[in-house]
């Protein structure tokens, strides 16, 4: 960008704050943040850019040719970056995806940028000049970074998007003008966690004022949901090797020491695999594909705790249970069913079979009746989401019983969080 | 050593190489063997702050059980022989996996007259070892990997410090460690009264650390030492900090971990809190940084209380609005502008509570220096609230001119709002 005929102007700082203002005073919950961002005046910088402690290089042409309203949306935009980590996150899809180079940089600022602007802008805060929104490359409003990543490259699209820099801040990669760690006025990580930490509180503390993108980033952003995989991984091991099942010290046989301590009687380590029962929700709001990944992870699991696949009964459940298959037969077990669910069909029937089940893992979207007494075995609910999208407040009125205190739930169908940092 | 069998088989005689060369090299192939291993052992370090290390450190010195969560392989086990060699403590490590609980709960020794003197569990013989030196640290690994009974006798052996008869000394200190929930083969997970009595500490390597480690050059961290001149300052400080955040947000005191996400993990209750206060008194005596003190908070209490509990410190560290009201003139204001912020806040609310005139023309006095000091923006909200809160007997001091600029940006970002409200509405216009 050339910078103004008349030789360089020394930065309008009255500007820049009076922009900051209005984005403030438009985003109230983002206000702390943007406060917190500490300007720098930047002759190299083409527009604005931050970098990942904080700081905010500014150049003083850009600001002189910006009305303040866009200047206001642009703050709101870098500081986005920040609070949604996209540095951080930027340095980890380079490593897990191999990806090098300032083309793939440049890849990943498009993708951080799409994130932010489908739905920065609007309600009192005007989209800037030259903002790239996922309507520009063709792909679809309210996804992460990640997920844009993999739908575009670079080309006769994004061919006048190669000036767009949102600075270290945004992909990760150090620029010439970054002040670095030991500059003045960055934040450490512990105060970049607090500041994020704080306007997390504010959004989830003050419901509906905020768009669904802030919402969801503020639910995650220190509590990310786990892959349901290994949530429900967890629950099904320790429910089949407690005592009773799986490999335990028991008294039934000597063990191979007692020689040496005569008189003495120790315990041995036996095996016994565990048998469990999977309980399946068939009602039409259960996809196919959520229960065949399912299944095939509570067999996975019970064989990785010293179970056989003839160990695992599969019980399809309807309004009634009569049926319960082996899932040594698994390929054929039918899936048909629709209407109401009665799960306590299915947990009779599962507690008939002989030998008893010590684990009945349910599978369903929790719209039944559950049992109203606790099974005399442990209990693994693999719950999934009632509605595609559970952020959709629209269908606020019908709250389904959620399952009994005594089952372990796992939400299934829940993608890993990836606004975390420093949650590992 | 298995590694070393193939070496060892080149060295006999009816391997070719060997037998036909005429005079006896007077090195074997196995002390060639020797010093290629001693070139590919040769490493130096180099001075590198370390977090996760000087976190360790510190809850180790607290005498607090740690757990270290962390994929097998990635350099737990050196971390504890630098541990160690920093506290001049002999190291002992136990694999959990290769036990039985009887070695920890103790071997039943059946003497001649059982029903009259008893049955004496006797301790395993480094358990002996320890307890006769007196002193050292105990590196229990992979506590995930072992069956649920050992679990149990272990857990037992952390927070009793008992194996069998024996009583663990004051001056033997514990560390465990165990893999994620989500890698561990077997079913190993706490349960939250357990995980409540222990700093969790996620242990993770740094790609750049590897790389320049395998290269040849390994970190050094320079770990903490406690200063016998903070001690008593950092008592106070840190029963400062915890009592005044439990005593702002009592719900914060107890609150057992509900989704299955959180299982396992920390989460506060007044035993870990407990433990939150000794680990503030050692980082702040050790002159630790604020990252560190956070992956011990967090370790302790979890995530969101930790935040909340290190936000507040950093609340602690302004200055107060009583002090700035008595001095404006002499006023020191952060220099960040949320923090700054939330000061000029601080001092309007402090003469909300009390106002009399002198303090309301303080609270002014101070605007105007937060102005000549710092971004105009931030004090726009404090002077608004600030002039409504004038009596009627009151007059508008004369410093007040200076606030002039931030009226005229004030506006400015008005006239910005407009625009922009202008501007959707003509958008949403051509969008229809």
């Amino acid at each position: 960008m050339p910078l103004a005929s008349d030789g360089p102007r020394p930065l309008d700082l009255d500007k820049l704050f009076a922009a900051r203002l209005h984005a403030a005073r438009a985003r109230p919950y983002l206000a702390t943040a943007l406060f917190a961002l500490h300007p720098v005046e930047s002759r190299w910088v083409p527009t604005m850019a931050v970098d990942r402690h904080w700081r905010c290089y500014v150049s003083p042409a850009f600001v002189d040719r910006t009305p303040v309203e866009e200047l206001a949306g642009v703050w709101v935009h870098e500081v986005s970056h920040l609070l949604r980590d996209h540095h951080g996150r930027s340095e980890r899809v380079a490593r897990e995806r191999e990806l090098r180079g300032p083309g793939e940089r440049l890849r990943m600022n498009i993708a951080a940028d799409c994130e932010i602007n489908d739905d920065a802008f609007g309600d009192g805060l005007v989209q800037p000049e030259g903002a790239v929104t996922p309507g520009f490359l063709g792909l679809q409003p309210g996804e992460l970074m990640e997920d844009y990543l993999r739908q575009f490259r670079l080309g006769p699209y994004t061919q006048n998007l190669a000036w767009l820099d949102c600075g270290s801040g945004a992909d990760g990669r150090e620029r010439e003008w970054d002040l670095g760690p030991d500059g003045a006025h960055g934040l450490s990580e512990q105060e970049r966690d607090a500041v994020r930490f704080r306007v997390a509180q504010g959004i989830s503390g003050r419901r509906g004022s905020a768009p669904a993108g802030w919402r969801r980033w503020a639910e995650e952003a220190f509590h990310p949901p786990q892959p349901w995989r290994e949530l429900l991984g967890a629950a099904v091991r320790s429910a089949a090797s407690g005592p009773g099942a799986g490999e335990d010290y028991s008294y039934g046989r000597p063990s191979r020491r007692s020689a040496g301590v005569p008189g003495a009687v120790l315990p041995s380590l036996r095996r016994r695999p565990p048998q469990v029962s999977v309980v399946i929700d068939t009602s039409a709001s259960v996809s196919d594909a959520e229960l065949g990944s399912a299944i095939l992870e509570v067999a996975a699991i019970s064989r990785a705790v010293g179970g056989r696949r003839d160990m695992v009964t599969v019980v399809p459940c309807d309004a009634a249970a009569d049926i319960a298959y082996p899932l040594c037969r698994g390929e054929g077990i039918p899936l048909l069913g629709g209407g109401g669910t009665d799960l306590r069909a299915g947990f009779t029937r599962a507690l008939r079979a002989r030998p008893r089940p010590d684990v009945i893992v349910a599978l369903t979207d929790g719209q039944t009746p559950w049992p109203s007494t606790r099974p005399p075995c442990r209990t693994v609910v693999g719950l999934f989401p009632r509605s595609p999208s559970s952020y959709d407040e629209d269908d606020a009125e019908y709250i389904p019983d959620s399952p009994p205190a005594w089952a372990r739930v796992v939400e299934i169908g829940s993608g890993p969080g990836r606004f975390a940092v420093n949650v590992v | 050593m298995p590694a070393c069998t193939p070496l060892a088989l080149v060295d006999t005689p009816s391997d070719p190489f060997v037998s036909h060369s005429a005079p006896a090299p007077r090195t074997s192939q196995l002390d060639v063997a020797a010093d290629l291993l001693t070139l590919l052992r040769h490493s130096t370090t180099e001075p590198r702050p370390d977090d996760q290390l000087e976190a360790l450190t510190l809850a180790v010195a607290a005498d607090l059980p740690v757990l270290l969560w962390g994929e097998p392989g990635i350099g737990k086990t050196a971390a504890l022989t630098q541990l160690a060699e920093a506290l001049d403590l002999p190291l002992t490590t136990v694999i959990a996996s290769v036990h039985e609980p009887s070695d920890f709960s103790g071997l039943p020794i059946v003497g001649d007259d059982p029903a009259e003197q008893g049955v004496p569990m006797a301790p395993p013989d480094w358990a002996v070892r320890l307890v006769r030196a007196g002193r050292g640290l105990l590196f229990l690994d992979e506590l995930s990997t072992a069956p649920p009974a050992v679990q149990a006798a272990l857990l037992r052996l952390v927070l009793e410090r008992r194996i069998g008869a024996l009583t663990l000394p004051p001056g033997v200190r514990i560390v465990a460690a165990a893999n994620p929930r989500g890698s561990a083969a077997d079913g190993w997970e706490l349960s939250p009264p357990l995980a409540n009595r222990f700093v969790h500490l996620q242990w993770t390597h740094d790609h750049e650390v590897v790389v320049r480690g395998l290269g040849g050059t390994w970190p050094r961290a320079t770990l903490p030492r406690l200063d016998p001149a903070k001690l008593a300052g950092a008592v106070e400080f840190a029963r400062r900090a915890v009592c005044g955040l439990l005593a702002a947000r009592p719900k914060l005191v107890h609150q057992l971990p509900s989704s299955e996400a959180r299982r396992g993990g920390a989460w506060p209750s007044p035993r870990s809190w407990e433990m939150t206060l000794t680990l503030i008194a050692f980082a702040t005596a050790a002159g630790s940084s604020r990252d560190v003190l956070s992956l011990l908070v967090r370790g302790t209490v979890g995530d969101g209380p930790g935040l909340e509990l290190l936000a507040s410190l950093d609340r602690m560290d302004l200055p107060d609005p009583e002090t700035l009201l008595a001095d404006p003139a002499g006023a020191v204001l952060p220099e960040r502008g949320d923090l700054r912020q939330a000061v000029l806040d601080g001092v309007v609310a402090a003469v909300r509570t009390r106002p009399d005139r002198s303090r309301w023309d303080a609270a002014w006095a101070l605007l105007v220096r937060a102005l000549e000091t710092g971004a105009p923006d931030l004090v726009v909200v404090p002077a608004t609230t600030l002039a409504s809160l004038r009596q009627e007997d009151w007059d508008v001091p004369a410093s007040i001119e200076k606030l002039a600029g931030v009226v005229t940006l004030s506006r400015r970002a008005d006239h910005a709002a407009d625009r922009a409200a202008a501007r959707s509405a003509v958008a949403a216009k051509a969008g229809r």
